[in-house]
């Protein structure tokens, strides 16, 4: 991933760490695009996800430092992005039980006849659970990392991520008929 | 036959063998609906996955660099207060030790009294910057460039004049003077920056 969003990775790397405003400057650049991407599936809104985005890359500056280099820039850019993320979730008092969210999901399918695409289905899940479905299942995250980053338990993330996909199941009409 | 729950298909796909895994890959094998079900998850998955990338509305290159800025500029007055101290310290100790030497201590001592007057100047300076308050204020791209090489300048002599405090010979006070008369001519060029940008502004 490192050398596909960045190819010359490692000298921009040492720029950076030398304190070269170009080199920070090529750190955005290069990873603008997929940091935006995690924080706008994340946070609830596209505001909310350009403050993170801007958060992330202060913080990415700041330490460039401390990154190893034996390790994956990516990886490391991206903890740092899900970690600010979700602190920008809790900050805003996220949704952890959303009864109330789907009752008003399961009038609309029914006043409306509405069948979600996956975009608006994810959009709509709470936003506890729509961070774990996408740090575990698009990013890779393990649940024991997700619960790390959410000061949970690994059971809540399990269960957060089945409930997600019991949620998307019903929405996007592929319930199994019996 | 009870189908498996969507607890259990998620768990299926997770790496390891946790306790009922075993029972729940038994019935997959039996049924047809589950498989489905199964599949439809997997399915589910690579869509999540194979999701346009989304990308910011605006650039917010910009506003990280200004702040990037501001943090390096304050970082820097932190630097020189802490540099200044300290050599005017050191300075003031040399003039003291060499103030019971012979000829060559008395010239030492006129090179250590001249290198307490530029860092007196060199702090009467900061303040003046001070005054005008560079960090909290907004500078066009120009001024802001200038006054920004100016202290870049400044770092490097102030980093000069760290590793020489760190040398036990007297011959650094030659250096260290040298140093610290060309802190002084870039401070007041600084403060002339800063002094022009006030008056275009009317303060």
């Amino acid at each position: 991933m490192d050398s596909f969003l960045l190819a010359d990775a490692r000298s921009v790397v040492a720029q950076a760490k030398a304190g070269d405003p170009a080199g920070f400057e090529a750190l955005y650049r290069a990873f603008e695009s997929p940091v935006y991407n995690l924080c706008r599936r994340i946070c609830r809104t596209a505001e909310d996800a350009e403050d993170v985005l801007q958060e992330t890359f202060l913080e990415v500056c700041r330490s460039i430092g401390q990154f190893r280099e034996d390790g994956s820039l990516w990886g490391w850019i991206r903890t740092i992005a899900a970690s600010k993320a979700l602190m920008r979730l809790r900050r805003n008092k996220y949704r952890e039980t959303d009864e109330l969210h789907d009752d008003v999901v399961g009038r609309l399918r029914e006043d409306h006849h509405l069948r979600m695409d996956l975009e608006a289905a994810l959009e709509r899940l709470p936003e506890v659970s729509r961070a774990v479905v996408w740090l575990h299942d698009v990013e890779g995250y393990t649940h024991e990392e997700i619960a790390g980053m959410m000061g949970k338990t690994t059971s809540f993330s399990k269960s957060q991520l089945a409930r997600a996909h019991g949620r998307l199941r019903r929405w996007l009409g592929e319930e199994a008929v019996a | 036959m009870t189908h498996l729950t969507i607890d259990q298909l998620v768990a299926l796909r997770e790496p390891g063998l946790e306790p009922g895994d075993q029972a729940a890959r038994a019935h997959l094998d039996d049924c047809a609906a589950c498989r489905d079900e199964l599949d439809r998850l997997h399915q589910r998955v690579a869509r999540l996955r194979a999701l346009p990338a989304l990308r910011p509305a605006r650039d917010r290159w910009p506003t990280i660099q200004a702040q990037l800025a501001d943090e390096r500029r304050i970082y820097r007055r932190q630097q020189l207060r802490r540099i200044g101290f300290a050599g005017l310290a050191a300075a003031a100790s040399v003039v003291l030790a060499v103030s019971v030497g012979g000829v060559n201590g008395r010239v030492e001592a006129a090179a250590g009294t001249e290198i307490t007057r530029a860092m007196e100047r060199s702090r009467a300076l900061e303040e003046a910057i001070d005054f005008y308050n560079p960090g909290a204020r907004v500078l066009d791209g120009r001024t802001a460039r200038v006054a920004e090489g100016i202290e870049d300048q400044i770092a490097v002599l102030d980093r000069e004049l760290e590793l020489l405090d760190a040398r036990p010979d007297r011959s650094r006070q030659t250096r260290q003077l040298q140093l610290w008369r060309e802190r002084v001519g870039l401070l007041d060029a600084l403060v002339d920056v800063h002094v022009t940008r006030a008056s275009n502004v009317g303060l």
